[in-house]
């Protein structure tokens, strides 16, 4: 379309050309001119240039310049670059402007109407941010919850074979040591063999090291690159990748071209008959794997510090059941794997007893291992193992293993020929393996002292078998341990279905009321059925109304009735008049409540007023007089963060000895007080968190109260607020006075004081006389929880519509109320959240306290005094135990959190912070049913449902506690509902037939 | 938990940290939203109380060769459930420890979550992870008679062991990127001072224990 003018532009480069000449007379082509010229420089270098050095003038170059350029984005460099930069639209703005300069008439860009379009076309990409562009670090970076599920989504539909999440696991701290698949054919691009170096669900990661050496030519320096060791179902395969592929620093096309992969090492171990290892005190260990051929691969040298014992280690359970390491590695107690005591063998010390020679034990730094597979042996020399056993006249049961352990010894000529090879190959002919060579020479018989038992000592290779004595002995010996070996293993096997029973039996009720007799239970309780059942109160089985709730939930418009029921306010089958009766004593119960701690509520705040005016005449703020408190006796400063109670007792003791043993209660206008005041004041006493003023300040500032000139600070009137900003209007007296009679004795309330100035003097005479009422700690205590809720209520679910001021104000009443009620736990964060939903379904006061009151029953024992909260720990740990153990063992194994602590909001909240609150409501009525249809601890089975339906995500991105509880941090509120039910409730079904199989199998078995 | 470098060619190019960082402090001082603010720079009123843990992770490019990710762990000011703060303390290499200036109490309650923080968590050469001290809700002090001075803080930091104070505020965006930042300074001056060898030892959680060369063997 574009037609170059003929004159002045060079051939080859068009584009180079326009944009040059543009350049020239317009600066911000120029700009890009000289940009494109660095890019083009580098890209030169490159080349020439070692691929690190490369990167690292990529991270110092801006953000806009590409890391590295594809061939493709060469071509289009100009074009790329002026997009980059954003300035594509003003350059052909300016060929269009000026197009008479630089094009032919019939040029697009000289149409009047065409090249204005395209100029303008080019505006929107320019508006664009490109800087953010794909690099090769936003592969590492951590997916979101939604992503992982996305993932396993897309590639949970295909077969499990296709579902590998290509991505290492979640923090960069196992970027190298775990992560996704590994495959041995090449992938069709290079950095998905990159990636192929993780763990899938198909090959196993058994080991993965970075910046292990290896040179790979002569000429060579030795380079950095990552080791892995690789188990597929039917082969072990290590992997070394310069760290040059590895680091994600090479462009696609640079990766796929590198020089590298010629470097970059395969090996099957199948290949491998030999490893040769040397070690050298503080410079790490060299170890040089043999083929069959005879061929050694380049060493591979492992930073100090014992990689080299780790990776064989690795290498040994990863040639299990099939293949070992001959000799073995050594387990040592509390050490792990140590490499086997090299014991010089002679000629006259025969023993195979290493306890025997502990003279002779040496620690060597060199090693050989072979790679046996005793079990493919056996198939080559069958016959010949057979006519061994002929002779023998042991069991049957033993013959296959004892012919196993015979092939063992009885070397064949192949692997002795590997023997040779490696001796002459390394040209220690004449050095450790002499030994051997001199018994081959002796002829004897068998062989097994020297090839099977290679330099080392080893119990089953060293059984030679010289007579028929020793074989006998052998097999006697070997049906006791394989007789032992089951009956331990039954043993353990008991031990553990009876720790399943006696952990597990009560979870869940006896039988399960199922979902479809006599009618199907699936549509949940309806308002038909409540209906129905209202008319027919005596009738109708309670019992038939929860298996309904418990199989699909209350329809929303009833749960208002029906929740009352399943919480226990109501009773089923209580007819209009028993009700009626149940709310009239709650209401009083409610109201009574509400008066006590409203009047002490009145107490507190004037406290706080009095002490916030006192500081003003103390010089400095209770921050600073808390500095300068601190800063003198820091080493006084209690331990434990948590437990000040301890210390409040003390100082209330201490008043307690020094007044009258009764006089519990402090009087601000007995004379006694002003001692006892003194007294408290001279201990240091600190409130802890209460966000109040101490009892210390309170003291103080009571001797003071006359002077306060403050009316407005004691006034009880709604509003006066002021200081405490967007907290809830406080109570007034209206709500109180009627219900005065129910006031703690020695509790008098003023009337509401109808001026100002009446205030002060109106509070005086209620403080001294409401303080008469409480003790100053109850007081502190009081303020304490106060406090919490107040800072709890404001921020309950705001983003949901119930909780406006007024329904706060509700809330806030309900929950001071129950807290009153329940001084000695108070209000512990997360009491909101449960209340919230019942606020919610009731929104009735005197409703949703009684209900909530029910619900805390049981809620409560999850908060820190209760105890629960361990129970359903150590329960889940023990039912993913039993139902999910691979899960368990993954979780043991990525820094063991089989704490469950994961889970901590779930059991405190009953789930209520992990789904919306259409979901909260039919998850809590199941869970209140469930305790008369399934389990009372139906919770739990909620939560394992939780893990269970994302067990794959979890396993496939090897999570770590970390990892687990950021993925459900994130999951809150998407979780599908009606599907964790289904599970939870598949669950339970599931672990009663467990417990039925338990005692099924073990009839006989002590509790 | 330092964070993996990654090595080309035996140059170092990008070195990329992840550090994690815990905010700890008394309930309703601000915590989640000072994370919030750092993080998303977002604020509200209304952020509601954190049960158990959160997370927020931030991405610093600290300089042109350091790239430094904070996992930031908003722990619940009211967590007492038994050993879960020790779980939630382990492998983090500093800390924030936030107070209301508004409420004397919480100040108070700081050297009881310092004494927490370092009784159950430690750097890995046995000294204690770096604490700033953050003064939350400034825009809400009072007069500033009523506050102690710079030097007593001061005083109170060397004394109490923090790296140092910042006086915040989540709602009006004061110093929480430079106490972020001052944090990160000490993190990354800990891990200069003492190179974190685990670098290279997590990858593999096997007690090794090799054996020393008590004489020389003969070579294979």
């Amino acid at each position: 379309m574009l037609k170059r003018r003929a004159s002045g532009f060079l051939r080859t480069d068009k584009i180079a050309a326009l944009f040059t000449k543009v350049g020239k007379t317009y600066d911000v082509a120029g700009e890009i001119c000289r940009k494109v010229q660095e890019l083009l420089q580098q890209a030169e270098g490159r080349k020439y240039q070692p691929a690190a050095q490369e990167s690292l003038k990529r991270q110092t170059s801006t953000t806009n310049k590409p890391p590295s350029l594809s061939p493709q984005a060469i071509k289009h460099i100009w074009v790329r670059t002026a997009l980059i930069e954003r300035v594509l639209d003003k350059i052909v703005q300016y060929l269009v402007d000026n197009n008479g300069k630089y094009y032919e008439k019939e040029a697009l860009l000289a149409d009047p109407v065409c090249g204005p379009i395209l100029a303008c076309l080019l505006v929107g990409p320019c508006a664009l941010d490109y800087t953010k562009l794909k690099t090769a670090d936003h592969f590492w970076t951590d997916p979101s919850a939604d992503e992982l599920v996305q993932r396993h989504r897309i590639h949970g539909t295909h077969s499990r074979q296709d579902s590998p999440s290509k991505r290492p696991a979640l923090g960069i701290r196992k970027r190298h040591s775990s992560g996704s698949m590994s495959e041995d054919r090449f992938a069709a691009s290079a950095r998905d063999y990159v990636e192929s170096l993780h763990q899938n669900s198909r090959t196993h990661l058994l080991y993965g090291k970075n910046n292990v050496l290896v040179q790979p030519k002569d000429d060579m320096e030795a380079i950095p690159g990552y080791l892995s060791l690789h188990q597929s179902s039917d082969s072990l395969t290590l992997k070394w990748t310069p760290n040059q592929l590895m680091n994600g620093t090479l462009g696609d096309s640079e990766l796929e071209k590198s020089i590298y992969w010629d470097y970059a090492l395969i090996v099957p171990f199948s290949q491998i008959v030999c490893i040769h290892c040397h070690q050298q005190p503080e410079r790490g260990g060299t170890l040089v794997l043999v083929s069959q051929d005879g061929i050694q691969r380049p060493p591979l040298h492992f930073p100090p510090g014992g990689h080299l014992l780790a990776f064989l280690s690795c290498l040994e359970n990863g040639l299990l059941p099939r293949g070992q390491l001959e000799p073995p590695l050594w387990s040592q107690q509390g050490k792990g794997k140590v490499f086997p005591k090299l014991r010089k063998r002679n000629s006259h010390n025969r023993s195979m007893d290493v306890e025997e020679m502990p003279s002779v034990m040496e620690t060597a730094t060199d090693y050989v291992f072979r790679i046996i597979y005793p079990g493919h042996r056996h198939e080559n020399t069958a016959s010949r193992s057979a006519s061994v056993d002929d002779d023998e006249e042991e069991e049957d049961k033993l013959h296959a293993m004892l012919s196993m352990i015979c092939n063992r010894n009885l070397t064949d000529s192949k692997r002795m020929k590997d023997i040779n090879d490696v001796t002459e190959m390394q040209g220690f002919g004449a050095g450790v393996f002499s030994w051997q060579l001199d018994h081959c020479n002796q002829g004897s018989l068998c062989l097994s002292c020297s090839t099977g038992g290679s330099p080392y000592n080893f119990s089953s290779c060293c059984t030679c078998i010289h007579d028929r004595t020793p074989l006998k002995m052998l097999c006697e010996s070997m049906k006791r341990q394989i007789v032992s070996r089951a009956f331990y293993g039954w043993l353990a096997y008991c031990r553990h279905l009876s720790t399943v029973r006696t952990h597990l039996s009560a979870l869940v009720n006896h039988s399960i009321i199922p979902p479809d007799k006599p009618t199907s239970a699936a549509g949940g309780l309806t308002k038909e059925v409540w209906s129905k059942y209202q008319k027919d109160k005596k009738n109708y089985k309670e019992l038939e109304l929860l298996r309904r709730v418990y199989y699909g939930g209350v329809q929303h418009e009833i749960r208002k009735e029906v929740w009352p029921f399943l919480l226990g306010h109501y009773k089923f089958g209580m007819n209009k008049k028993e009700m009626e009766l149940v709310d009239e004593g709650i209401a009083h119960r409610y109201q009574k409540v509400m008066t006590e701690w409203k009047a002490c509520e009145v107490v507190v705040k004037l406290r706080e007023k009095e002490s916030q005016t006192a500081t003003k005449f103390s010089s400095g703020s209770s921050i600073d007089s808390h500095v300068q408190r601190l800063i003198h006796r820091d080493s006084t400063i209690s331990n434990d963060v948590f437990i000040s109670v301890d210390e409040m007792d003390s100082v209330d003791r201490e008043l307690k000895v020094q007044e009258d043993q009764s006089l519990t209660r402090v009087c601000l206008d007995a004379p006694t007080v002003v001692v006892a005041v003194d007294q408290q004041q001279s201990v240091e006493f600190d409130s802890p968190d209460s966000g109040l003023p101490s009892s210390r300040n309170y003291s103080v500032t009571s001797g003071i109260l006359s002077s306060i000139d403050d009316g407005q600070s004691i006034c009880f009137e709604d509003g006066t607020e002021e200081e405490t900003g967007p907290e809830p209007q406080r109570p007034d007296l209206d709500h109180v006075s009627p219900t005065k009679g129910l006031a703690p004795p020695g509790f008098v309330m003023e009337e509401q004081p109808s001026s100002q100035t009446d205030c002060k003097a109106a509070a005086e005479e209620s403080i001294s006389v409401c303080s008469a009422a409480y003790t100053i700690e109850m007081l502190d205590t009081v303020a304490l929880n106060l406090h919490r809720i107040d800072k709890d209520v404001q921020r309950c679910d705001r983003n949901y519509w119930y909780f406006t001021a007024e329904n706060l104000e509700k809330l806030r009443n309900i929950m001071c109320s129950y807290v009153w009620e329940h001084l000695e736990v108070g209000y512990v964060q997360g009491m909101c959240d449960l209340l919230a939903p019942l606020m919610v379904i009731l929104d009735k006061d005197e409703l949703a306290y009684s209900c909530f009151t029910h619900l805390m029953k049981r809620m409560s024992q999850n908060f820190p005094n209760g105890g629960a909260m361990d129970t359903h720990f150590a329960n889940m740990r023990s039912l993913i135990q039993i139902l999910d153990s691979e899960l368990f063992e993954l979780m043991h194994q990525n820094g063991d959190y089989t704490h469950f602590y994961f889970c901590y909001r779930w059991f405190l909240l009953d789930f209520k912070r992990e789904l919306l609150y259409e979901d909260v409501f039919t998850v809590w009525e199941v869970i209140w049913a469930a305790k008369y249809i399934s389990s009372e601890h139906f919770v739990l089975f909620i939560a394992l449902a939780l893990v269970e339906s994302y067990r794959e995500i979890i396993r496939d991105n090897n999570m770590d506690f970390t990892d687990i509880i950021k993925f459900f941090n994130e999951m809150a509120e998407h979780h599908n509902a009606q599907e964790i039910l289904k599970i939870a409730r598949d669950l339970v079904c599931k672990e009663i037939f467990m417990h039925q199989h338990v005692c099924l199998f073990t009839p006989f078995w002590p509790h | 938990m330092a964070g993996a470098e990654r090595r080309g060619g035996g140059i170092p190019e990008t070195r990329e940290h992840l550090f994690k960082v815990l905010v700890i402090g008394e309930l309703g001082v601000g915590k989640t939203s000072i994370i919030k603010r750092y993080v998303h720079q977002l604020f509200s009123q209304h952020y509601r109380a954190t049960i158990g843990v959160d997370f927020a992770l931030k991405v610093l490019n600290w300089d042109t060769r350091t790239l430094v990710r904070l996992q930031l762990w908003d722990i619940a000011g009211q967590e007492r459930f038994g050993n879960m703060t020790r779980v939630y303390y382990k492998e983090a290499v500093g800390a924030f420890v936030v107070f209301d200036v508004t409420r004397g109490s919480t100040f108070e309650a700081v050297s009881k979550w310092k004494h927490d923080l370092d009784s159950k968590v430690l750097l890995p050469n046995g000294t204690p992870i770096p604490a700033i001290l953050l003064a939350n809700k400034c825009d809400q002090k009072k007069e500033s008679s009523q506050n102690p001075s710079p030097s007593q803080m001061n005083q109170f930091c060397k004394e109490g062991g923090f790296a140092g104070w910042f006086e915040t505020s989540a709602k009006d965006n004061i110093n929480i990127d430079e106490a972020a930042r001052f944090l990160v300074e000490n993190i990354l001056a800990n891990l200069k001072a003492f190179p974190n060898e685990e670098n290279d030892v997590d990858k593999l959680k096997l007690d090794l224990n090799p054996l020393k060369a008590e004489s020389k063997s003969q070579c294979c």
